[in-house]
């Protein structure tokens, strides 16, 4: 019985999501889209830095390749939207294949910032390509069905959720985990470390660029600068590492809170809500490091102290 | 009669500095092979030469007849080579039967299992080393003499069919001792191969088949360990030359 | 932050008539030094930071925005010429940074390390709109009187506030090198540096010690916004792609040797030249971190730094 609660939680949970376009205005089904891409991003990103445990931050290449995917088959070569994802999804897969290799063997923050530079580059690569529309990009046919590309969305979170919590029940799954707690351990013990994580890292692009390409239809415009757009890389991190990376709905939970609490405050005073994200990301690193899946966790039976306690246990 | 693994003139070079220098050695099935020497003298190296972490600069290393120099450390572990670290390395996020769980999942007897049953066997080698109470806790919430054996739990769950047991003794008290002893016997009494490294001469001399010495990643002496330990060359490795 | 804009300041002034393929290749390969200087001091923060404090702070760029904007301050408001002004700039930026490590950073040091690349993000975010919100978004220079001159040597042209960035860049990243090397405050943050417990055995308090570290990393960063603000333009969104930038510096000269920021800061400064002058604006960046990416894979520690 304890095993059926969570399961029926998030059913009704997905269900009362998918029917919101009915209930709510447009604007909240937009704010609706948005929130589920993130979350799919989020997600996607725990599967190569939450379980793996290998920060990356080129998922917003993945995000770019799987737009221009997109873009490139519907603008140019005027072929359906599935056909443009699966080209997306083809180009991120072979991208994280063929970089993976010599990335993937850089440790801890070496290879952020490999992948940082990675992602700094793709954009000034694509600025140049001709059949992306170089700089100034390229549009897309308009679709005006809000209501496809939401439910669109939240089938893309709930498989890409479904995928995560199967990888926690497979032998591939537990292989991450322990090369995230120990890499040289786990390869002495059996596991063959290079493919699985490049395995994982395909995985995470895979479901970045599916959502690159849902959005980049979504809005029907697509430029180099926004399509590779970092801060989308640090914000999916964020929302990952705030909900608890590592977990299956820590990252779900973070893109939600983390999106609203933006939402409300871009209402209000557009320059402050930026500046609220920022402060929220200190206060959040500084209280409560692992995540909220942690906290809700602890919480319960340490209270407060629980934040003082992570203070402690980190300061000088 | 065939060894099971064999050490063929291997040499290691780190940086200029020989740490080990033309070795060769077999290790035959079913027993518990000594390793001794003065510290420096290139003991946990040869260790991760045969495990793979490290490779060899030169000279072969052949597992059940077949030359593995070239396979990667996992590839090794998967064929049967287990090995427990000197300076540990659990998982520490990991329980202490998920941490196990990992070598049933990959090592040697792995392919196939199922998540279940890995966590299964687990708790067997768990009790096996006497670490059956604290399958729940964190790893990194066990002290020094458990981590030992989780350590010699992991290697085991591999199911391998060579074990290098690097140091376990280390910091332990007589009785303590005296339990791993028995644990690395009844190891052998599986059908397993152990190679032992330890400084304690006492508990090894009574405990391996035969004794291999190492001095600056030399092997000096290779013989039961009667004799052995009354070898002019070894004694004056660990105390020095006479002074008549 | 525009992303494939090559710096203004990387781009090449060659204005003679009888330009000889020599002499661009060395005007060229000139102006790319010079760029380099300016990026070492960038970047020698960050590095120092990096490598005693095991903190990657990725509003390092921010912090040299400030600083730029400090020093155009002084110059509009006070008249104070923004060379002659460093040691002020530099020092108010040094208090800054100690404040920010002693007030917040501390509470996070002993956690991961991504725990530091969050936290310095959310830094970045909170400065960069801070900045956007007290001085606009307007681009601003600091012009003293001198800032149209150039000089001379032979066929090269040299503007003069360029060289005496440079000149200021490279006495700083030695003066830094050498304060390192043989003064007691800078061997006990070498000593931080591998042991915390040696540390205290050179007297001074662990925190403090931190702090003065960060802070003689944020007084630098503060340092090269001004000098960066002469010789170009800032704005409150340049700190995102200097960060970038000095994190590729660090990398490539390698964090364990303070004279590798130098290496890695030519390096860089050339080859940005030189891309810019034979492929095109966009590729100067590109070019940067396609060098990084390849030393990161062949030689991770750095051009200058030890093999593992």
């Amino acid at each position: 019985m304890k095993r059926l609660l969570p399961i029926l939680a998030t059913t009704v949970a997905v269900v009362i999501l998918a029917a919101i376009p009915w209930f709510g205005s447009d604007v909240l089904v937009q704010f609706g889209i948005n929130t589920l891409l993130l979350a799919v991003l989020a997600q996607g990103w725990n599967i190569i830095g939450g379980y793996c445990g290998y920060p990356s931050f080129g998922n917003s290449t993945f995000y770019g390749l799987g737009g221009y995917g997109v873009g490139i088959a519907m603008a140019q070569w005027h072929l359906p939207f599935a056909i443009g994802m699966c080209l997306g999804a083809a180009l991120a897969v072979i991208f994280a294949f063929l970089l993976g290799l010599p990335v993937l063997r850089l440790k801890g923050h070496y290879f952020a910032i490999a992948t940082l530079a990675l992602a700094f580059a793709m954009s000034a690569i694509v600025s140049n390509v001709g059949i992306a529309g170089q700089n100034i990009g390229l549009v897309l046919p308009p679709l005006n069905n809000d209501l496809l590309f939401y439910e669109l969305s939240l089938g893309l979170l709930v498989v890409t959720t479904l995928a995560v919590f199967q990888l926690t029940r497979t032998r591939f799954g537990f292989g991450l985990i322990a090369i995230r707690e120990n890499e040289e351990a786990a390869a002495v013990m059996g596991v063959n470390t290079t493919l699985y994580k490049i395995l994982a890292f395909a995985l995470s692009g895979l479901f970045t660029a599916l959502a690159g390409g849902i959005h980049a239809y979504w809005i029907t415009f697509l430029d180099p600068e926004s399509a590779f757009d970092i801060g989308l890389n640090v914000k999916m991190m964020i929302m990952a590492v705030f909900g608890g990376p590592g977990s299956v709905l820590g990252p779900v939970f973070g893109a939600f809170v983390l999106s609203t609490v933006s939402e409300l405050l871009a209402s209000e005073v557009t320059t402050v809500a930026s500046l609220f994200f920022g402060v929220v990301i200190v206060a959040a690193v500084v209280l409560m490091p692992r995540g909220l899946a942690d906290l809700s966790r602890r919480f319960r039976a340490e209270g407060w102290r629980y934040l003082a306690n992570n203070i402690r246990t980190y300061r000088l | 009669m065939k060894a099971l693994l064999e050490v063929a003139s291997v040499t290691r070079l780190f940086s200029g500095v020989v740490a080990v220098n033309d070795v060769s050695f077999s290790l035959f099935r079913r027993e518990i092979l000594g390793v001794i020497g003065p510290n420096g003298a290139g003991k946990t190296t040869l260790v991760s030469l045969i495990s793979g972490t490290i490779s060899p600069t030169a000279g072969d290393i052949l597992f059940e007849s077949r030359s593995i120099t070239r396979l990667s450390a996992y590839r090794r572990g998967r064929l049967g080579i287990a090995r427990t670290f000197q300076i540990m390395r659990p998982f520490p996020g990991l329980s202490v039967l998920d941490n196990v769980a990992v070598g049933a999942l990959f090592g040697h007897g792995g392919s196939g299992r199922t998540l279940a049953n890995a966590r299964e066997r687990a708790r067997e080698q768990l009790r096996f080393v006497g670490l059956g109470s604290v399958l729940d806790r964190r790893a990194d919430e066990l002290g020094g003499p458990a981590r030992k054996r989780l350590e010699l739990a992991k290697a085991l769950a591999m199911q391998p069919k060579v074990l290098l047991c690097d140091e376990v003794m280390a910091g332990l008290n007589l009785v303590e001792i005296d339990e791993v002893i028995d644990v690395i016997r009844r190891v052998r009494d599986q059908g397993i191969s152990i190679l032992v490294i330890e400084h304690v001469i006492k508990a090894i001399k009574d405990l391996s088949d035969r004794l291999l010495v190492l001095h600056h990643g030399e092997k000096i002496a290779d013989d039961k360990p009667d004799a052995v330990l009354s070898d002019e060359r070894v004694i004056e490795a660990y105390l020095g030359r006479r002074r008549d | 932050m525009r992303v494939g804009q090559a710096d203004e300041a990387s781009e090449p002034s060659c204005r003679s008539n009888e330009v000889t393929a020599v002499t661009l290749v060395a005007q060229v390969l000139l102006n790319g030094v010079l760029l380099g200087g300016l990026y070492a001091i960038m970047a020698l923060g960050l590095a120092l930071v990096w490598g005693v404090l095991n903190i990657v702070n990725l509003a390092h760029g921010a912090f040299i925005m400030l600083g730029g904007y400090l020093a155009w301050y002084l110059y509009s408001y006070l008249s104070i010429d923004p060379f002659l002004g460093l040691p002020i700039t530099a020092g108010v930026m040094f208090a800054l940074g100690y404040g920010v490590q002693r007030g917040l950073l501390n509470f996070i040091v002993r956690a991961p390390m991504f725990n530091t690349l969050l936290i310095t993000f959310g830094l970045d975010v909170v400065i960069t709109y801070l900045a956007q919100l007290l001085f606009s978004a307007d681009f601003r220079t600091i012009n003293p009187s001198y800032a149209g001159n150039d000089i001379m040597f032979g066929p090269l042209i040299v503007p003069q506030v360029r060289l005496l960035a440079f000149a200021a860049a490279i006495v700083l990243t030695v003066g830094m090198w050498l304060f390192l090397l043989k003064s007691r405050l800078g061997r006990a943050i070498r000593a931080t540096a591998q042991n915390l417990v040696a540390a205290r055995l050179y007297g001074v308090e662990p925190r403090h010690l931190y702090a003065t570290t960060f802070g003689i990393g944020i007084g630098l960063a503060g340092t090269a916004g001004a000098l960066y603000g002469a010789v170009s333009q800032i704005n409150p969104y340049i700190g995102a792609a200097l960060t970038a930038k000095c994190f590729a510096i660090s990398i490539i000269g390698g964090l364990d040797n303070p004279l590798g920021v130098i290496v890695g800061g030519i390096v860089l400064g050339v080859v940005e030249s030189f891309a810019l002058l034979y492929i095109g604006a966009t590729f100067g960046d590109v070019a940067s971190f396609c060098v990084l990416v390849a030393v990161l894979i062949v030689r991770p520690s750095g051009l200058l730094g030890r093999t593992a």
